[in-house]
């Protein structure tokens, strides 16, 4: 078996254009995944009781949904349900993000349940109202405890991005794959494929230990 | 407990009632925490609730802001019933300064950043202005050296100090203690307790719930003796601690050691 690598190099621009698309989802997911996780996470703690149902029904919905099919339902039923065609990045996106957003509502929920009762009653008697007491007092403080699940999160959710090749999105998988199918070159290709997600998730690992140190909480 | 008995012997009786508790019942499920309180509190008074664990003193404090609601009866700050609205409420607890026997400081934030946290978001003071604030309160608990550290690096007294400092700084009215050196260190007691005094001695009011007698009968102008949700008596130190009248009083206070 020979093997001829100059096929990666050959197709670097498309592989690059590639894997700014994957980093990009993971932004653009984790940014509206954040605050959307800290709405729900809010509304499962504090809603009046339907809506927290509400709440409570989507995070145990898109937390026990394989994420791929996820996908699939958001390319195939969102556009007819909403009557909105969305590009395959969109698609990917919103389907990224209606998971990652049930992951961080939990997190957020836990975070949040972990302050003791008494900060906020120290809050409340400044003057506060129960939001500002949730926004200068607990929110910091859980941010803190639950940057490092927040981080693995995010970890995660870079190489899921991936599932969103089977909807089409030119990120790096999908990109790979197309290669892959115009050159026969599998081996390198998902060689190739490896190397990238690895380097470019390992610091992302090693970021999320330091942040495990450098945010234990000291009470 | 009759009208006369909540006036006799009232040092500061002239001044203006600012808390004034009438037939206050709270109760938890079954539970009646507290059974009719009747009690008044002057401008300038030390007001000590005494008494046994679970006798509803922590409870009457936590209503006195209302943290917790009353199930019946009245509390009056300064003449108007406490609001159920929301919005009142904060209103009213802005002029009521609290001090947690567990301290609850915010970790998050350095002693300075913990007191002028009430007088920016609360109050709405710019940053400069807070922060002038509450240097001038740390400097008033002794602890201007201290406004850079992160409350994980004070000890349990300057701590509560800090604590007492971020109360001070809305200005409030009163203020309630709740059993604000239970947790301490037996060493770190004595410099919590000569803030207070000195609170004291400047004419703040305070509602001071407390397990130190000395403290009660020093600084105390009127001490109330709980016991199972109701005051069992209520009167000046010197009549308490060297004269009580009821059975009670003199039961728990001989529990103490108390010996006058």
């Amino acid at each position: 078996m020979t093997f001829d690598w100059s096929v990666v190099w050959q197709h670097r621009d498309a592989l690059m254009a590639a894997t700014g698309t994957t980093i990009l989802l993971t932004f653009a997911t984790m940014a509206i995944a954040v605050p959307c996780g800290i709405m729900v996470a809010a509304l499962r703690l504090y809603a009046w009781k339907p809506v927290r149902a509400l709440a409570t029904s989507y995070v145990e919905l898109f937390r026990n949904l394989p994420l791929i099919l996820v996908v699939y339902w958001a390319f195939y039923v969102l556009p007819i349900m909403t009557g909105l065609g969305l590009s395959p990045l969109a698609t990917g996106l919103a389907a990224l993000v209606l998971n990652v957003t049930a992951y961080n509502a939990e997190t957020f929920r836990a975070g949040i349940n972990s302050i003791r009762r008494g900060q906020v009653e120290a809050a409340m008697a400044l003057g506060m109202s129960r939001l500002q007491a949730l926004r200068r007092v607990v929110l910091p403080q859980a941010l803190r405890r639950i940057m490092p699940v927040l981080a693995s999160t995010w970890v995660s959710l870079f190489k899921d991005t991936s599932l969103v090749s089977v909807i089409a999105v030119t990120e790096l998988a999908y990109v790979a794959m197309q290669i892959r199918a115009q050159t026969f070159r599998v081996l390198e290709m998902l060689t190739a494929m490896a190397a990238i997600y690895w380097l470019l998730g390992y610091p992302q690992a090693k970021l999320v230990d330091w942040m495990q140190r450098r945010f234990a909480v000291t009470e | 407990m009759n009208k006369s008995a909540t006036q006799s012997g009232r040092t500061k009786a002239g001044g203006i009632t600012i808390i004034r508790y009438r037939g206050v019942v709270k109760r938890y499920g079954d539970f009646q925490a507290l059974s009719g309180i009747d009690l008044d509190v002057h401008a300038g008074e030390v007001v000590c609730l005494i008494g046994p664990s679970g006798s509803g003193k922590s409870t009457l404090l936590r209503c006195t802001n209302g943290l917790e609601s009353i199930e019946g009866g009245d509390i009056e700050f300064e003449g108007t019933a406490l609001p159920r609205d929301e919005r009142e409420l904060r209103a009213v607890r802005t002029r009521m300064g609290m001090v947690f026997q567990s301290f609850e400081l915010f970790p998050h934030l350095t002693a300075l950043a913990n007191v002028a946290e009430g007088p920016r978001t609360v109050l709405r003071k710019h940053a400069a202005e807070a922060n002038r604030r509450a240097s001038a309160m740390l400097a008033k608990v002794g602890l201007a050296d201290k406004a850079p550290n992160y409350p994980s690096a004070l000890s349990g007294g300057q701590q509560q100090r800090v604590a007492i400092a971020r109360a001070l700084a809305m200005e409030p009215d009163v203020m309630l203690f709740d059993e604000p050196t239970s947790a301490l260190d037996p060493e770190t007691i004595g410099e919590v307790l000569n803030v207070m005094k000195q609170l004291a001695d400047e004419g703040m009011t305070m509602v001071v719930v407390t397990h130190e007698m000395t403290f009660a009968r020093r600084v105390g102008d009127w001490i109330a003796v709980f016991d199972a949700g109701r005051i069992v008596e209520q009167g000046p130190p010197e009549q308490i601690f060297d004269a009580p009248t009821t059975e009670r009083t003199r039961d728990f206070l001989s529990h103490l050691g108390w010996t006058g």
